[in-house]
Order: C-alpha cells, then structure tokens, then sequence
C-alpha cells in the first residue's frame, strides 16, 4: 500500500508542472459549451401538455374524488364529490356527488349537491338536489329539483332582501 | 376497489379492440393539478399528468412526466413516462425514458427506454391471458 501510494505522489508531483498547460485547452474547450442549451424546449413542451384543464371525456367513469386546484371538464361518468376551480358539467356527462369550486357550468345531469360563487345551468341541464350559490344564471328548460340558497358567504345579503 | 370488482364477475376486465374506421378514441386528460381518489373505467385513452390512486381499465393509457398512479392498470397499450406504483395488465407496455415503476409488469410486449428505473418483475402472457382476464390476481407482497 505504501508504494502505491509513494507512487501516486510522485506522480502527482511529476504532473504538477503539466497542469496549467492542461488548464488552458480546457478553458478553451468551455467556451463553445453556452451554445448547447437547444434541447431545453423538451420539457417546456411536456409542461405544456401536463397543464391546462382536467378532461373527463364520455367514455370514461370515474368511481371516487376528484380535487384539482385548476379547471374540469366533465363529459363523461363522475360518482364522487368534485372540487375544483371552474367545473364544467357537458351535456350528457353525469355526476352523481357533491360539486364544489369558484364556477360550475352544468349542462348535463347532477344527482347531488352544487357549492359554487357562480352557477350556471344551461337548457340542457337536470339538477336533482340543492344549490348554494352566491351568482346564479338558470336558463330556459333547466330542470331543478331542489332548493337554491345563497352559500354561507353572503349572510349579510341575505338578510337586507328580506322585507321582516 | 376488490368489492366492486368482485360483484360483476362474468365481466372482462380488458375493452373490446375498438373498431377500426369508428371515431377516434375519446381522451381523457388529468391535468398535472388533480388528484383523483377512485376507480377509473375509459373505453378510450387516459393521460395521466396528475396524482391517481385507484385501480384503472381503459383502452390505453398514458402515464406523462411527473404524473404518479398508485394502482393496479388493465389496458391493451400502457405508456409510462412517470411514476408508477401497482401492477400493470396490459399487451403492450412501453417504459419511457423517466420512467420509475415499482410493482410487476404482466404484458405481451415490453419496450423499456434508456433511463428507466423499474423495480419489477416482467412476467409474460399469452394475449389469451389479457382478453379472458376477469379478476385480478391476489397481489403478493
């Protein structure tokens, strides 16, 4: 072992003079590097397909909950509750659970409950259960089996619209 | 997830081929923002970004960069260019370079990418084995 290591020693004495002539070519050869970053696009473009809103499409059901802290986009099967953002409910999508989030747009069938700022039932809709909401648009042909109350936010509102 | 599965069982875990000239598959897509806690059933293909728990059937699957599925996937075609923990059923398996799954691989085909970690066993199936597939196997562990 000692003459292993006499040897490495001797050999990293004998370099030593080498080394600033090796220091200088590799100085040289860093300087073309700042060229390389072209495949940095690479992730850029897989963030870009991870992003954006959450697709149920029809052809998929889902048994359970979801929780997003972006948009959904319902087409398809939902038993379980939903939180998101902005939930947008298609026309023929189903979704047989509690909804909550900022927006919810319901074009299609809910069997359940609606917790949302703004709701909007479109023509197509059919709401079997409550809906709590701050802003509310019903359109014509809207179906609702349920009551609509304003949430739990806007007590002080409530109160002044009642003439008692 | 057992329960259910258990309850309906003459039926076949793996969709039938879709046809081929019908319309193009209908994609899901979960956003790398959602977290779903459930089962998942898709007659089309399912791109994973986000985090997935729950046993999941479809007709193909697509698990993206720094999505994370805790469960056990039946699907003809399975992509995984994320994390991956359960067992994966499926034909054809393509493990992309990212790629970390723990758990086993039942397939026909296998592709694995330079890059990617699997802690797996790999065993294979005749496509008999996929198509008549009503329940899964007890996982052992």
């Amino acid at each position: 072992m000692s003459m292993f290591n006499r040897n490495d020693n001797k050999e990293t004495s004998v370099s030593a003079p080498d080394k600033p002539r090796d220091v200088t070519p590799a100085s040289v050869a860093q300087a073309p590097k700042p060229v390389q970053p072209a495949p940095a696009p690479a992730p850029d473009l897989s963030a870009a397909r991870s992003a954006g809103p959450s697709v149920i499409s029809k052809a998929l059901k889902i048994t359970g909950q979801l929780e997003s802290t972006e948009d959904i986009r319902i087409d398809g099967e939902v038993e379980g509750d939903i939180h998101g953002v902005s939930v947008t409910v298609g026309n023929g999508a189903k979704v047989k659970g509690s909804v909550y989030g900022q927006t919810v747009e319901l074009a299609g069938t809910i069997e359940g409950k609606i917790e949302a700022k703004k709701v909007i039932l479109t023509s197509t809709a059919h709401m079997s259960g409550d809906v709590i909401h701050q802003d509310i648009r019903i359109e014509s042909g809207a179906y609702i089996d349920g009551h609509c109350r304003p949430g739990t936010n806007k007590t002080d509102y409530k109160p002044a619209a009642k003439p008692n | 997830m057992g329960t259910v599965m258990s309850a309906a069982p003459s039926r076949r875990l793996l969709r039938p081929p879709r046809a081929e000239g019908s319309a193009a598959a209908p994609l899901s897509h979960l956003s790398k923002a959602i977290t779903v806690n459930g089962d998942l059933e898709s007659d089309g293909e399912l791109q994973i970004y986000g985090n997935v728990r729950g046993q999941i059937c479809a007709d193909r699957l697509v698990v993206g960069p720094g999505g994370y599925l805790e469960g056990d996937v039946i699907a003809r075609d399975v992509h995984i260019e994320g994390r991956m923990e359960g067992r994966i059923f499926a034909l054809n398996v393509t493990l992309d370079t990212g790629a970390e799954v723990n758990g086993r691989i039942f397939h026909n085909t296998i592709t694995v990418a330079k890059g990617a970690r699997i802690d797996a066993r790999m065993p294979w199936r005749p496509p008999s084995y996929f198509e008549t597939l009503e329940t899964l196997p007890e996982a052992r562990q």
